[in-house]
């Protein structure tokens, strides 16, 4: 019988040897495909030269293209990956519903306005960034969705735990339709044309402003967060069976659900500030993830950061070697890959 | 485990559900908790269980107060089954027996030999080691159940909490799952539907209207005036072939 059980703690050790290599390749293709095309030759060259002064002659617009350019933007991609795909395990694990994602809460949207009010209403005059912006938009949209499933389900002494579940899915709803409402009223009303035309484009993802600044934040985040969620990864098991379940099995609800979303809207809140919101990447891969490696979040956790990361430099690479000569928002490529999918979740919950 | 209630009340938005109730439950039994639909079983069990918080009163446990306990060591001493919990995780079996074990792990201290010697023991105690491998929305209600109990006898509990555990299940397994249940040597609460089921238990607590009406041996308790009085049905009780008493419903009054 231990038999059975064996695989389960023995399968993610190998994985975890092979995660950083596969990452590491990973990044070093998204800094080589590009629409220059530089051989991998040269990448590695230019990598030596800014890691250890190796000293090869290589092109200096070639080594500024990959040093400044395109090492930072595959990183904060990678970053920006897993961190949102462990948002979509942990509200997907905590909440109990299949279609929970960063979106869905509001978090995205609340983002959004903060980010939009900052830089085209002008709110903090100057003294506030955008990134702070936007944090303080996902909180605020995430403490109105708290406020207004807690009213929903009827205050703390409340009906069971997987009422209050169902509350905050449709007050999050509810929050993202207010928030995005509100960006749109705030870009109407004050943005001219090339700042609307702008904003769009961060709106549904962009990652061209990236540079070696944005860097630690997104990492520090995204590191984090992992760190966090495979702490806690006995704790999102235990929800298998919904709240009272989690907590007939010696789970502080109340504690648990409060801190790791905290987390979650801390974490959505810096990598939409510098990366605007990129939707289905939190919705998408986790439930590919649960395909392939299980529910059990020892090994989803892992399995679902570095997954993120992966889709999310393919979907950077793709937005900008698709359309000779123009960039697209990365939220257009993973909205194109998502939305099938997000079909194909439903359509299969449907059948069970 | 012993559990005593004393002067317990709940309320849920401001409805009284629970009112002033006092009793106990000696270490060992097998205590049967039966009233009409809203009588206030499941919030009895939820208390019981520390899901939920008396607005008034304690229930204690081995002298302890449970609003008190810390909710892992809570989780070590009493496991609750309850009435309709589904996922739709793509567990096995075995990995949702192994959720029972959850109380004595922490984020460093990882699995050992005895959380799989529990978990293997909790399988073959509901006869379903052979269904380890199996996927938990491959399974039947009556299977799933048993997997309830597998995955709360893993918590090794000194107290077992099952809201109307027979529910949806067909004659052969509602018989086989209290079988299982009366044959544990450990303190058992047990909501039932059933009347007939409930003379099985040592003692039983009547619900009604969130008092508790009255508590006794089955014997004594399910007579025709209470049950004319708390379920509002009229019934006999006459000598199965075995001897066992039986109650037999004519009517609603």
């Amino acid at each position: 019988m231990t038999v059975v059980a064996a695989p389960l703690r023995t399968a993610p050790r190998r994985g975890l040897l092979l995660a950083p290599v596969v990452l590491a390749l990973t990044i070093l293709a998204g800094t080589a495909i590009g629409e220059t095309r530089l051989p991998f030759i040269t990448v590695l060259q230019t990598l030596a030269n800014q890691l250890w002064e190796a000293g090869y002659p290589v092109d200096r617009i070639d080594a500024g293209i990959i040093w400044s350019y395109r090492l930072p933007r595959a990183i904060v991609a990678a970053c920006c990956g897993a961190g949102l795909a462990l948002t979509g395990v942990v509200l997907q694990a905590l909440l109990r519903n299949p279609l929970a994602d960063p979106y869905l809460m509001g978090l995205s949207a609340g983002a959004s306005t903060g980010a939009v009010l900052v830089t085209v209403a002008g709110v903090g005059g100057g003294a506030v960034s955008m990134s702070l912006g936007a944090l303080g938009g996902a909180l605020l949209a995430f403490g109105c969705v708290v406020v207004l499933a807690h009213a929903v389900s009827g205050g703390a002494g409340g009906g069971r735990a997987t009422q209050a579940a169902a509350a905050i899915i449709l007050a999050g709803i509810a929050g993202s339709q207010m928030f995005n409402a509100l960006t749109a009223f705030v870009i109407a009303r004050s943005a001219n044309a090339e700042q609307a035309r702008g904003i769009m484009f961060w709106l549904m993802g962009n990652l061209s402003g990236v540079r070696w600044e944005d860097v630690a934040s997104c990492s520090l985040v995204s590191i984090a967060g992992v760190g966090l969620c495979i702490w806690h990864r006995r704790g999102l098991d235990a929800f298998s069976f919904g709240a009272d379940g989690a907590a007939s099995l010696g789970i502080n609800v109340p504690a648990l659900r409060g801190s790791l979303i905290t987390a979650t809207a801390i974490m959505v809140g810096v990598l939409v500030s510098k990366v605007g919101a990129i939707g289905f990447v939190g919705l998408v891969v986790p439930h590919a993830m649960r395909f392939l490696v299980g529910a059990r979040h020892d090994r989803l956790v892992p399995a679902s950061a570095l997954a993120g990361a992966v889709f999310l430099v393919a979907a950077d690479v793709i937005s900008r070697v698709i359309v000779p000569g123009q960039v697209l928002p990365i939220g257009v490529v993973t909205a194109l890959v998502g939305a099938p999918a997000f079909a194909l979740i439903l359509v299969r919950g449907a059948r069970r | 485990m012993k559990i005593e209630v004393q002067a317990l009340s709940a309320r849920v938005h401001r409805t009284p559900l629970l009112e002033d109730m006092t009793f106990r439950i000696e270490p060992g039994e097998l205590f049967g908790l039966i009233g009409p639909n809203g009588s206030g079983k499941s919030t009895l069990m939820r208390c019981l269980a520390g899901l939920s918080r008396p607005s008034a009163g304690r229930v204690l446990a081995d002298g302890a107060d449970l609003k008190r306990m810390p909710a892992r060591r809570r989780a070590r001493r009493i496991a609750f089954v309850e009435q309709q919990a589904d996922t739709t995780d793509r567990l096995t079996v075995r990995n949702a027996v192994e959720l029972g074990r959850t109380p004595y792990l922490s984020p460093l201290r990882g699995w050992s030999e005895i959380d799989d010697a529990a978990v293997s023991d909790a399988l073959k105690a509901v006869e379903m080691t052979a269904f380890a491998t199996r996927l938990w929305h491959t399974l039947s209600g009556g299977e799933r159940q048993r997997v309830h109990i597998a995955r709360a006898l893993a918590q090794a509990p000194e107290l077992l909490l099952l809201d109307e555990p027979t529910n949806h299940l067909d004659i052969r397994h509602q018989l086989s799952l209290l079988d299982l249940v009366g044959r544990l040597p450990i303190t058992r609460v047990i909501a039932l539907h059933d009347l007939n089921q409930a003379t099985a238990c040592d003692r039983i607590g009547v619900l009604r209207g969130g008092r508790l009406f009255a508590t006794g041996a089955p014997s004594e308790v399910l007579n025709e005036t209470l049950l004319a009085e708390v379920f509002g049905v009229a019934a006999t009780r006459h000598a199965a072939p075995d001897g066992a008493p039986r109650l037999h419903f004519s009517h609603a009054l």
